[in-house]
């Protein structure tokens, strides 16, 4: 049963893994549904042990798009510089939030991104 | 990216991000890659690169207050970044072969379907 259990969080992983790549995200969208919704773990418990796991992703990601073209180490560094002081905010600000408003908010802003994104894509391919 | 007038708006994007990123324990981009395109001129696909440069010390961060705090499981993170470093060299090649209309519609459709369970009662 163990055995079975980890193989199928490596599974996930790899699913993760792919999207990260593919989507330019750190995967997080993925993995803390599952952690909750599949392994019944709290929603504070699960985003932090998403963020733990994004830091070895993004790494893989920025590796992996080295070569083409479309990398601007510059650009990537300004953002992250606002970046950290958004995070420090966000994570003290969860912590503080109950798991199951936390939760809430996951989904309503997750449901609201990719209403919009999915309308863009669609109109881009039309336009194409 | 072009116009030195646009560079002011990245710290700004980044802390948008950032501030998602920590409360939604993800890596921002979902926030950033379309505010990257809409206001800092950058492509699809540049703004994916960019993001994903970006979530590293955004993540970095995150993770520590949260593991300071007890939030974070050390083992089910490893398994899943075993698995996670096989696929992500995978979704590079993909994404090099899509467009980027394609690209923001799987994205977009994806989350729906995420978010529609997660708020179901």
């Amino acid at each position: 049963m163990m055995f079975l259990a980890g193989l199928g969080i490596l599974v996930v992983g790899i699913v993760t893994g792919v999207l990260s790549a593919l989507l330019g995200v750190g995967g997080g969208i993925v993995m803390v549904p599952f952690m909750v919704l599949v392994l019944g773990l709290g929603q504070q418990l699960a985003e932090g042990t998403s963020l733990l796991v994004i830091i070895p992703t993004a790494v893989a990601g920025v590796l992996a798009h080295r070569g083409s073209g479309y990398l601007s180490v510059g650009t990537g560094l300004m953002v992250g510089a606002g970046g950290v002081t958004g995070s420090y905010v966000g994570a003290r600000l969860a912590l503080v939030t109950p798991d199951d408003v936390l939760q809430t908010v996951f989904g309503i802003v997750l449901a609201i991104a990719g209403v919009r994104l999915l309308r863009s894509g669609i109109k881009s391919r039309r336009a194409g | 990216m072009s116009g030195a007038g646009r560079r002011w708006a990245l710290p700004l994007i980044g802390l948008v991000g950032g501030v998602a990123s920590g409360l939604l324990g993800v890596g921002g981009g979902i926030f950033m890659v379309p505010l990257l395109v809409a206001f800092a001129g950058l492509s699809e696909h540049e703004a994916h690169a960019t993001s994903l440069l970006a979530i590293l010390p955004i993540a970095l961060v995150g993770a520590a207050v949260f593991t300071v705090e007890g939030q974070a499981g050390y083992w089910l993170a490893a398994l899943l970044a075993a698995g996670s470093l096989v696929g992500a060299p995978m979704g590079a090649r993909i994404m090099a072969r899509l467009s980027e209309g394609t690209l923001q519609a799987v994205f977009g459709a994806a989350m729906i379907v995420v978010a529609v369970v997660l708020l179901l009662p």
